[in-house]
C-alpha cells in the first residue's frame, strides 16, 4: 500500500468550500439551538401547562431517537409541501436536535437557580417576569456554560451526517473528490484530522469560556 | 394518518429493528472490552504506553462517529483491512464507544474513596487483589450507570451505519419513506421502536443499579 | 491477641524517620520505641505529622530515611523494589491492624464480611473458621447482632467497632489506631474508647494518635507530644499532661485539655 495525498492537496479548495459551509451551518445552528433551547426551556417552566406538556414532549422526542431519522423525516416530510434546500433542512434538523438538548440542560440549571433565588427577588420587589428575566435566566444560562459546551462540541461534530440529505460540507463536498480520484484513505484521514483540529480549538475555548465564567458560578 | 401503511409496514421495521439491536449488543460487548484495554494500557508504568492510550481516546472523542464509519468502511481497503458493512459497524462501533467507555470507567474507579484501597492494603492485600475485592465491586455501580448511557448513545450512533447499507431501522425507514412518500406514518412507527429499545436499555441498566447498591440504600 | 507479657522487649521501633511531602519536611527525625504490650500516645495539633508517622509505621507512607521495625524485621525496605517490595509489604501489614477516621469499612460487604475478608482471601481460612473468628471477634466489641447488616446501616460509633475488629481478624502484633474517634459525635466517643480500653486490659501493643486527652492519660503507658514533624516531650501520661517540660506542650494542652470532657 502507498499513500498518495496529491489529489487530497488537488481538491483542498473544495474541501475549504465544504467546510466553510459546515462552519456557516455550525454558527447558525449553535444560535437557534442555543436561543431556543432556552426559549423552550423558560416557557415549559413557567408558562401553563398546556404549552409545556407539547414542549416536553418535543425534547424527550428529540433525545430518544437517532439524528439521522429525525433528519430523514424533516427531508421528506417537508418535501412533500415546500421546496426547499438541503442545507435549510439540515439547519432545521440539527437545530431542532440540539435545542432540545440545550432544553434539558437550562431546565435543570434554571430550577437549580430557583430554589431560594426567586423568593429572594420577589421580597425585594421584583415581580414573576422580571425575577424571570433580571435574576433565574441570567444565572441558569452561566450555570449551563459547561454543559452547553459540551452540547456544541458534539453538535459540530454531528454536521458531517448533514451530507446524507446532501447539504454540502465537508464530507458530502470530498464525495465527488473521492469517486473521481479513488483515494477515500487519504481523504477521510484529512477529513478526519481537519475535524480533530477544530474539536481541539473548541475545547480549548470551552475551557476558556469556563475560566472566564466560573467565578460567577 | 394512514393506519393500514403502518400495520403493512411494521414486520419489516421489526426486523430492522432486531439488526439495530444486534449491531448495538455486539458493538457494546466488544466496546466494553475495548475500553477494559485501554484503561489496562493506561495503568503501565512504561509513559509511551499511556500516551498511545491517550491519544488513541483523544483522536476518537475528537473526531465524528461518521467519518470513523466512512474512513474505515471506504479507506480501509486501501490498507488491507475490507469489512462487510454490518462488521464495519460493529467494529468502528465498538473502537469508538470504547473510547468514551474507558474514561467512563476511570472516572467510576477514581470516585470510589481512597481510604478504601488504603484500608485494604493496611490488612496486607496486595495492588490487584484490593482492584478486585475492594474497589472494583465499589465502582460497578457507577460504572452501570455510566455505561448505560453509553449503551444509549450507542443506539442511536448504530442509525448512521445506514449510510453504508446496513439494513436497519433508520436505513429501512428512509427506504419506505421514499417508496411510500408517508414520512410521518413511518417516522412515527420507527422512532417508537427506537423508543422501546431506547426504555429497554435504560430499564436493564436501573435494575442492574438497584442490584448494584442494594447495600447502599436504605 | 498477643498474649506474651514481656515487657521489655521492643514491638515498633521507629528510628530518625523523616518524611518529605514535596518541599515540605513534615518528620524530621523521630525516634520511639513501643515495647511489647505497651500502649503509647502521640498527641499534637493537626498537621504535627503524627498521623503521618503512624500512617508510615505500615508503609501508607513510604518513608524518606530512616528505619521502621517491627518485631525485629525492618518494615521500610528502600532497597526492595516493585513486586519485591509489594511482597514484602503485603506481609508486613498483615501483622499490623491499623484503624482509620473515616472507619474505610467495605460498605460492599456485610459486617461479617468486612471482619472476614482477609482472613479468608489471605491467611486461606476455612470459611466456617473464617465465621467463626468473626462472630468471637463481633461479639468482643458487642456487634454480633449486627453481623449480617451493612455498614451504611450503621452508626459512626459501630462502624468503627466492627473496623476494629476487622484489624484484629488478621491477629496482629500491634494495633495502630488514626484518630479513630475524631470523625465521631461526642456521644459515640466512649463507646469506641471502651473496645480500646479493652484491648490494654488484654496487652495489645497500641500506637494511638488522638485528640482525646482524658483518654490519651487514662489508657496509655507512655505519650509524645509532636508538633512541627519533631517530637517536642515524651514522658508518663502523668508527667507530659499534668506537669509538662516545654512551654509548647503547655500551650497546647491548655487549649485542648477539657475539649471533649
Amino acid at each position: 500500500m502507498e499513500f498518495d495525498f496529491g489529489p487530497v492537496i488537488t481538491y483542498f479548495p473544495t474541501l475549504l468550500k465544504g467546510l466553510g459551509v459546515g462552519f456557516l451551518v455550525a454558527l447558525v445552528v449553535a444560535f437557534m439551538s442555543i436561543v431556543g433551547g432556552l426559549l423552550v426551556a423558560v416557557i415549559s417552566i413557567y408558562i401553563n401547562k398546556v404549552v409545556s406538556w407539547p414542549l416536553r414532549f418535543f425534547i424527550w422526542l428529540f433525545m430518544t431517537t437517532p439524528l439521522l431519522l429525525q433528519l430523514y423525516f424533516l427531508y421528506f416530510g417537508l418535501g412533500e409541501w415546500i421546496l426547499i434546500p438541503a442545507i435549510l433542512v439540515g439547519i432545521l434538523g440539527l437545530g431542532f436536535h440540539y435545542m432540545a438538548y440545550n432544553a434539558d440542560i437550562f431546565i435543570a440549571t434554571i430550577k437549580s437557580v430557583s430554589d431560594g433565588q426567586y423568593e429572594a427577588s420577589r421580597s425585594l420587589g421584583f415581580g414573576h417576569g422580571a425575577t424571570i428575566f433580571y435574576i433565574i435566566v441570567p444565572q441558569a444560562f452561566i450555570r449551563a456554560i459547561p454543559q452547553l459546551g459540551n452540547n456544541m462540541i458534539l453538535m459540530v461534530k454531528d454536521t458531517s451526517v448533514l451530507s446524507a440529505i446532501g447539504v454540502a460540507e465537508l464530507v458530502y463536498a470530498s464525495q465527488y473528490a473521492i469517486s473521481v480520484t479513488f483515494r477515500p484513505f487519504e481523504f477521510f484521514i484529512v477529513i478526519a484530522t481537519l475535524y480533530y483540529l477544530i474539536n481541539i480549538f473548541m475545547e480549548l475555548g470551552q475551557a476558556w469560556l469556563e475560566r472566564q465564567t466560573a467565578y460567577r458560578r | 394518518m394512514d393506519f393500514n401503511l403502518m400495520v403493512e409496514v411494521t414486520p419489516l421495521l421489526i426486523k430492522a429493528a432486531w439488526v439495530t439491536i444486534d449491531i448495538s449488543a455486539r458493538g457494546l460487548l466488544f466496546g466494553f472490552f475495548v475500553a477494559c484495554g485501554l484503561v489496562f494500557l493506561q495503568s503501565f508504568r512504561f509513559a509511551p504506553i499511556r500516551w498511545f492510550a491517550r491519544g488513541y481516546i483523544s483522536v476518537v472523542r475528537g473526531t465524528p462517529y461518521f467519518v470513523q464509519l466512512l474512513l474505515v468502511f471506504y479507506g480501509g481497503p486501501s490498507i488491507g483491512l475490507k469489512l462487510d458493512p454490518f462488521t464495519c459497524g460493529v467494529v468502528v462501533g465498538a473502537f469508538n464507544i470504547g473510547a468514551y467507555m474507558s474514561e467512563a470507567i476511570r472516572g467510576s474507579i477514581e470516585s470510589v474513596d481512597k481510604g478504601q484501597a488504603e484500608a485494604a492494603r493496611s490488612l496486607g492485600f496486595g495492588k490487584v487483589h484490593t482492584m478486585v475485592s475492594v474497589v472494583l465491586p465499589q465502582a460497578a455501580a457507577l460504572m452501570i450507570r455510566s455505561v448505560g448511557v453509553l449503551a444509549i448513545v450507542l443506539v442511536k450512533n448504530s442509525s448512521l451505519v445506514s449510510i453504508i447499507s446496513v439494513v436497519e431501522l433508520t436505513y429501512q425507514a428512509q427506504r419506505l419513506i421514499g417508496s411510500t412518500y408517508k414520512p410521518l406514518e413511518i417516522f412515527t412507527l420507527s422512532a417508537l421502536m427506537y423508543i422501546v429499545i431506547v426504555y429497554a436499555v435504560m430499564g436493564i441498566i436501573e435494575l442492574a443499579y438497584r442490584r448494584a447498591t442494594r447495600y447502599t440504600t436504605q | 491477641m498477643s498474649t506474651e507479657h514481656q515487657t521489655e522487649t521492643p514491638m515498633v521501633e521507629i528510628r530518625n524517620v523523616h518524611k518529605r511531602f514535596g518541599d515540605l519536611e513534615v518528620l524530621k527525625g523521630i525516634n520511639l520505641t513501643v515495647n511489647r504490650g505497651k500502649i503509647i500516645s502521640i498527641i499534637g495539633p493537626s498537621g504535627s505529622g503524627k498521623s503521618t508517622l503512624l500512617r508510615s509505621v505500615n508503609q501508607l507512607e513510604v518513608i524518606d530515611q530512616g528505619e521502621i521495625l517491627l518485631d525485629g524485621i525492618q518494615v521500610n525496605r528502600p532497597d526492595k523494589k516493585g513486586l519485591a517490595f509489594e511482597r514484602h509489604i503485603n506481609h508486613i501489614r498483615q501483622n499490623m491492624g491499623m484503624v482509620f477516621q473515616h472507619f474505610n469499612l467495605f460498605p460492599h460487604l456485610s459486617t461479617i464480611d468486612n471482619v472476614t475478608l482477609a482472613p479468608r482471601k489471605l491467611k486461606g481460612m476455612d470459611k466456617n473458621v473464617a465465621r467463626e473468628l468473626g462472630m468471637e471477634l463481633l461479639d468482643r466489641v458487642g456487634l454480633a447482632e449486627k453481623a449480617e447488616v451493612f455498614p451504611n446501616w450503621l452508626s459512626g460509633g459501630q462502624k468503627q467497632r466492627v473496623a476494629i475488629a476487622r484489624a484484629l481478624a488478621m491477629q496482629p502484633k500491634v494495633m495502630l489506631f488514626d484518630e479513630a474517634t475524631s470523625a465521631l459525635d461526642p456521644e459515640l466517643v466512649e463507646e469506641v474508647n471502651r473496645v480500646m480500653r479493652g484491648l490494654a486490659e488484654e496487652h495489645m501493643t497500641m500506637l494511638i494518635v488522638t485528640h482525646e486527652m482524658g483518654f490519651a492519660r487514662d489508657v496509655s503507658d507512655w505519650a509524645m507530644f509532636m508538633d512541627g514533624g519533631v517530637v517536642v516531650e515524651e514522658g508518663t501520661p502523668d508527667k507530659l499532661f499534668s506537669d509538662p517540660d516545654q512551654e509548647r506542650t503547655r500551650n497546647f494542652l491548655s487549649k485542648h485539655l477539657g475539649d471533649h470532657h
